[in-house]
């Protein structure tokens, strides 16, 4: 247990550390969020709706992109690195290695969680219940698994530069046709359509509905439950086709 | 004796090249083995079996009578390997901390931080902006960071400036002297030579010699006596006798390889070779490196 901790805490240090961690996951959404809801007018009908809806992308974004990026980079670059063969050569065993990880990058979702919150409270002076808050927190750290899969499956990848480069392009397609840069409803009918199937849509939507003063949807739950077991397959699936060669 | 390590008939294939093919050999509490050999024969891939990276394609691998696997088997390894690595994004006291953590019964920081030279500087710095020498003492903090019984070094003097070098090997022998197993890989033969008491030559993925330095320089480097001689000279009268094994040319001089140096002096006298500035040489680890490696096919 004491070993556990330990490595939890050395995996959220690392994590803080991580310049681009701290851009992307933090300053980035905080800043588009201050900018779409203050700079731009974007005459919403109901703007403390619009101001509740548009903090809640940006955390999910935020969170996502930590999902997706820190987790795949930073094991493609372990492996590499020779550190995942040092590693297996210490008496830790993987399993609890990997189960630090995910523990690690959870807090750290939670940390970004409650950043993005409380800057979003303070720009806007969102008034949503204390109820409400913390559903969303959940949703968003519950939210973040499929994610964290996608991320395992990037960190399979052979070399840092691919893995940077698709898990952005990923990262930033998602984002944008799953609504979280701007709302589906003003994007042409094909994207709505396409939205629906994918799984940041989903996360996205379930966090609007808490916003909105309801729950999520049983199709998001389903959704994302299905993209995570499928990710987790896949990539279970990959990692033994890579023993064996 | 009491065993440590033992490989028996141990063969890696990959793809159907054969790395390693069947070896077998057991080392004991205490001793400091060098497994030499030139790139490709098989060094790292012994050494990456021994430390289950690796399963063998035939034969087993046990280190204190179980699988390398086993929890209990690492916790009573320390290893340096070959390719420097280190965790990103922690400072080197952290990494270290971290990793004494995975063990049962660590090194106390301050005697990893004396043996290993790192400086309270080096300590504070992020293991990715440390220089390739520092890494490397990191690597080797590492290694003993949870005070293992058996060490094993892969190649661990490549890349180190002389007197890093020096140190290393000071603090190998120290931990030699508390009756730890060391095992490593080098193709620096003068290492092996100083360092270790036993010598397993490896060529081609096998072993071609395996014994203490002395013993492996007297079993296979002949002694010779070498002069030099007006070409013209013929030198048919020495090839019949049966005392004497090689005759060969090198760098203007002759040689003249002879268990028994001094009969081949007497037979110069005898048949008054017009010969001059005779030598005697005995046998150098360095020839026997190179004889007994030679013709190996370079591997990946």
């Amino acid at each position: 247990m004491k070993i556990f901790q330990m490595q939890c805490k050395m995996e959220i240090v690392r994590v803080l550390r991580n310049r681009y961690f701290v851009f992307w996951s933090l300053v980035m959404p905080i800043l588009f969020y201050y900018i779409f809801t203050n700079v731009v007018n974007t005459n919403p009908q109901d703007e403390a709706a619009w101001q509740a809806h548009y903090l809640m992308s940006m955390t999910v974004f935020s969170v996502m992109g930590s999902s997706m990026m820190t987790l795949g980079i930073r094991m493609v670059q372990e492996r590499l690195q020779g550190w995942s063969t040092f590693m297996r050569i210490t008496p830790l065993s993987d399993s609890v290695y990997f189960a630090a990880q995910m523990v690690g990058q959870s807090v750290i979702h939670l940390f970004s969680i409650t950043i993005i919150f409380i800057a979003g409270a303070l720009i806007n002076n969102i008034a949503l219940t204390a109820i409400e808050w913390v559903m969303s927190g959940l949703w968003i750290l519950l939210g973040s698994l499929p994610f964290l899969a996608i991320g395992t499956l990037i960190g399979l990848m052979k070399k840092v530069e691919t893995a940077a480069g698709v898990s952005n392009v990923l990262y930033m397609v998602l984002a944008v046709s799953g609504g979280l840069w701007m709302p589906l409803e003003i994007m042409p009918k094909v994207m709505q359509n396409v939205a629906q199937w994918l799984p940041s849509y989903h996360y996205g939507n379930g966090v609007w509905e808490i916003v909105r003063g309801g729950a999520p949807e049983w199709k998001n739950i389903l959704l994302l439950v299905t993209y995570l077991v499928l990710f987790m397959v896949l990539s279970k699936y990959i990692r033994r086709k890579q023993e064996v060669a | 004796m009491n065993e440590v390590l033992t490989l028996k008939n141990v063969t890696k294939s990959f793809h159907q090249k054969t790395a390693v093919d069947d070896i077998s050999f057991t080392i004991g509490k205490g001793e400091v083995v060098a497994i030499l050999g030139p790139n490709g024969a098989g060094k790292t891939t012994t050494i990456s079996m021994i430390l289950g990276l690796f399963k063998p394609s035939a034969g087993e691998v046990r280190i204190f009578n179980h699988l390398p696997q086993e929890k209990q088997v690492r916790e009573k390894i320390g290893t340096m390997l070959q390719e420097v690595s280190v965790m990103p994004g922690l400072k080197v006291q952290e990494i270290l901390e971290l990793i004494r953590s995975y063990y049962p019964h660590p090194l106390p920081m301050s005697e990893l931080i004396s043996l290993t030279g790192l400086t309270g500087e080096e300590l504070k710095t992020r293991a990715e902006k440390l220089s390739g020498g520092q890494k490397r003492r990191l690597s080797f903090a590492l290694a003993l960071a949870g005070n293992p019984e058996l060490i094993i070094f892969d190649e661990p003097t490549v890349g180190m400036d002389i007197s890093s070098r020096s140190r290393f090997w000071q603090t190998v022998d120290s931990f030699a002297a508390q009756g730890k197993t060391i095992i490593f890989s080098t193709h620096y033969l003068q290492e092996a030579d100083d360092v270790a008491d036993r010598i397993l030559l490896f060529k081609d993925g096998t072993i071609v010699a395996d014994g203490t330095p002395a013993q492996i320089k007297s079993q296979i480097a002949k002694p010779s006596v070498s002069f030099i001689v007006d070409p013209e000279t013929s030198l048919e009268k020495l090839y019949l006798h049966t005392e004497i094994d090689d005759i060969y040319r090198k760098n203007n001089r002759v040689y003249v390889q002879s268990s028994n140096t001094d009969r081949v002096l007497e037979l110069i006298f005898q048949e008054k070779l017009a010969v001059r500035d005779i030598q005697i040489e005995r046998g150098k680890l360095e020839e026997v490196y190179e004889e007994l490696t030679r013709g190996t096919k370079e591997a990946v």
